[in-house]
């Protein structure tokens, strides 16, 4: 019966909403932010991985160094990665953080980010085939979660949203739930 | 309106058969011939060591006792596979067991079954059995193989699953409701050989080397400076001139027909595969099911839902666009991309048809469409500049290395920056493709074209669409233009739907969040 599903589907369709705003980030006051907390989470991170990347390098340029002998241009190419490491701890997370944002109405969840290459997902809250909720140590200890979305799809089948409050992230996870999940699927 | 597709005592079981199997619960075996179809299959297995026993047997006439034990292996194996092998509809599952020291129950739920493949070798045929594969959404393979039924009994089954299921979720097919008779098949499309033919043709890599070859062979003259050209010809004859003076001039004719009788060989195979694979091919439509029946020494059917098409590609080679023609592939939340999928051409919805059908055969496959059309929108024209500088830099590079080496080498001459002289024609391709490229945006369907040499239309039924994705590169935001993405399941045939760049923000955003609302509003299934 090729007639009947179209007619099943208008049924059900909505004509798009004509006033959103049409930019990525002229809509920037109707997506919400992140918590917070999760530039200290981020920065957290990075500082964790800085430490420990840069005392590797210390290995290989200590080699050199003794080698060569020479001890000033290791130590500034040193200090050059740890300068760059240090803009990623500081100036990074601050950043990210504005980038960041998400809005959901009832049918959709959209998320942006990134700072150079930004990216907006939509995803219709029809598609969700679960969603799971993540929290690290340090996650926990400052009372944050992420939420994972998963779809069927292919590339995008899992949608990561981090720095959600705890208690936030569950309300949430319920609610997607109720609301994506009655598909029996 | 034709009842059944005409095959020669092949996969067409008679309908009627499987009538009153709606309400009684559906139980049965495998058929009685499973013992020889299994102890053939285990006997290939143990063909080795048979042989080596055989062989390196006592030699006195008495066979070693291990090759009886070999022998006897897959006869035992065969016997409680048939003995044992039970299976059930119940309660929506379907249920297999077998086993008599280690039990295997395995539960399928029903709503889960994605097709029901059946397949019958050239023994199966002599027999009238085949092999039946249930197959779900769950990654490779099939999920239960039941082998060997009768085909009447493959059938029924086939209809007994796709008759059970819940006629609530999604878009049920109205034809198959409440265990009235399925409507009768309507055949969409048959390939006949002279077509198959040309599928082989037009399938061969080596002839569409040898096409795009002399093709170049005009152009060559145009584009490289005669100088250069002339010496290439030189230093040819040159090398030509010293192997004939090493082998002597009789080199060349066996080398020739050497070379031809290679292309020949290489066609003539694709073309006799493309017969053996497709022989008859069939695609009907019966309710919502397209079903699909070819082969010639095996027989292979499988029936596709047309709801579960996750995306629609018709693809026009090179060769193929030449002869418009095409070939249309879909995507499957459960298909598996492997070399076995290609071999048994489950790979492609419909391998060849002509490109002036297309109107009147896609909305049978993707109902509603024809009442869908949207325009054709075309991206920013900022596309055009954008590839034709990625495409200069990537000359300017390739010159100003060439130009070094020639530096390196010998004296360089102007001449040896040729590949900028290649610009024009990278512009001309950038204008090609961008005339080609395109979007159309419709209720139920969003459909998208690209390609300049070989084209690909794709068409991707919104209701199958799962994320809509904008992603916005630096030099995208300097020029005011994003990249749309749509996600869809499968994607082991079609790829994938291709992004869409260089559209400008405001309208990428609008169509995104249209999409993603006309998505959501509809419900996936998995079947």
């Amino acid at each position: 019966m090729p007639g009947a599903e179209p007619s099943e589907l208008s049924a059900t369709i909505e004509a798009p909403d004509q006033t959103l705003t049409p930019t990525i980030e002229a809509g920037a006051e109707e997506f919400q932010s992140l918590d917070p907390r999760v530039v200290r989470l981020w920065r957290l991170h990075q500082l964790i991985f800085a430490a420990v990347f840069g005392g590797v390098l210390l290995i290989p340029l200590f080699m050199l160094g003794v080698r060569s002998g020479r001890w000033l241009w290791p130590l500034v190419g040193w200090l050059v990665i740890m300068g760059l490491l240090g803009i990623r701890v500081c100036w990074h997370p601050r950043r990210a953080y504005r980038a960041w944002g998400y809005r959901l109405d009832e049918k959709v969840l959209e998320i942006r980010q990134g700072i150079w290459f930004r990216s907006l997902t939509l995803l219709p809250l029809s598609r969700l085939q679960h969603v799971d909720l993540d929290a690290g140590p340090i996650e926990r200890g400052l009372g944050l979660a992420s939420l994972v979305f998963h779809t069927a799809g292919t590339q995008n089948a899992i949608i990561v949203l981090p720095g959600l409050e705890a208690s936030r992230a569950r309300q949430l996870r319920d609610h997607l739930v109720a609301v994506g999940g009655d598909d029996a699927v | 309106m034709p009842s059944e597709p005409p095959t020669s005592g092949g996969l067409d079981a008679n309908p009627s058969q499987a009538a009153g199997a709606a309400g009684a619960p559906f139980r049965g075996r495998l058929h009685p011939l499973t013992l020889v179809f299994a102890a053939l299959d285990s006997l290939k297995s143990f063909l080795v060591p048979i042989i080596a026993v055989g062989i390196f047997g006592r030699g006195d006439g008495a066979m070693h006792p291990l090759f009886w034990v070999f022998l006897a292996l897959p006869v035992y194996s065969a016997v409680v596979r048939y003995l044992t092998f039970r299976y059930r509809l119940d309660q929506g599952e379907l249920i297999t067991k077998h086993g008599i020291i280690a039990r295997h129950e395995r539960h399928i739920p029903l709503a889960r079954v994605q097709d029901i493949r059946i397949e019958q070798g050239v023994l199966h045929r002599l027999f009238g059995v085949v092999e039946a594969q249930v197959e779900t959404g769950a990654g490779k393979g099939p999920e239960a193989s039941l082998s060997v039924l009768s085909r009447a009994e493959a059938e029924r089954l086939r209809q007994a699953v796709f008759e059970s299921l819940p006629a609530g979720a999604g878009a049920t097919p109205a034809a198959t409701r409440g265990g009235e008779p399925m409507a009768a098949a309507e055949i969409i499309r048959t390939i006949g050989l002279r077509e198959l033919v040309l599928e082989g043709l037009t399938s061969n890599r080596m002839a569409s080397v040898l096409v795009l070859f002399a093709v170049g062979l005009g152009f060559v003259d145009d584009l490289v400076p005669r100088e250069r050209y002339e010496q290439w010809l030189r230093e040819g004859g040159e090398m030509v001139a010293r192997l004939s003076a090493r082998y002597g001039e009789s080199l060349w004719i066996p080398l020739g027909l050497l070379a031809v009788a290679g292309v020949l060989v290489s066609v003539g195979i694709s073309v006799v595969g493309s017969i053996v694979l497709f022989h008859r091919f069939t695609l009907a439509r019966r309710g919502e099911d397209l079903q699909r029946r070819y082969g010639l020494l095996r027989q292979r059917s499988s029936n596709l839902p047309r709801r579960r098409i996750q995306l629609l590609k018709v693809e026009e080679g090179l060769l193929r666009r030449w002869l418009r023609l095409a070939t249309i592939r879909v995507d499957t939340a459960s298909g598996a991309s492997d070399e076995e999928e290609r071999k048994s051409g489950r790979d492609v919805l419909l391998p060849i048809v002509r490109r002036d059908e297309l109107p009147a055969l896609l909305p049978q496959l993707l109902p509603g469409l024809e009442g869908d059309a949207a325009p054709w929108r075309q991206v920013s024209r900022r596309a055009i500049r954008r590839g034709f500088l990625k495409g200069s830099i990537a000359l300017v590079f390739l010159a100003g290395g060439l130009f070094a080496v020639e530096a390196l080498l010998r004296a360089p001459r102007w001449f040896d920056i040729w590949p900028l002289f290649l610009l024009p024609a990278v512009y001309w391709l950038n204008v090609i493709s961008y005339r080609h490229l395109g979007y159309a945006s419709g209720r139920f369907y969003f459909q998208t074209r690209r390609g300049w040499l070989g084209r690909a239309w794709h068409i991707l039924p919104l209701r199958n669409a799962q994320t809509v994705e904008i992603r916005e590169t630096p030099f995208d935001r300097r020029h005011g233009v994003v990249t749309l993405h749509l996600d869809t399941a499968g994607q082991s045939h079609t790829g994938g739907a291709p992004g869409i760049a260089n559209l400008p923000r405001a309208e990428a955003l609008a169509l995104a969040r249209s999409l993603a609302r006309t998505a959501g509003a509809t419900r996936y299934c998995w079947r």
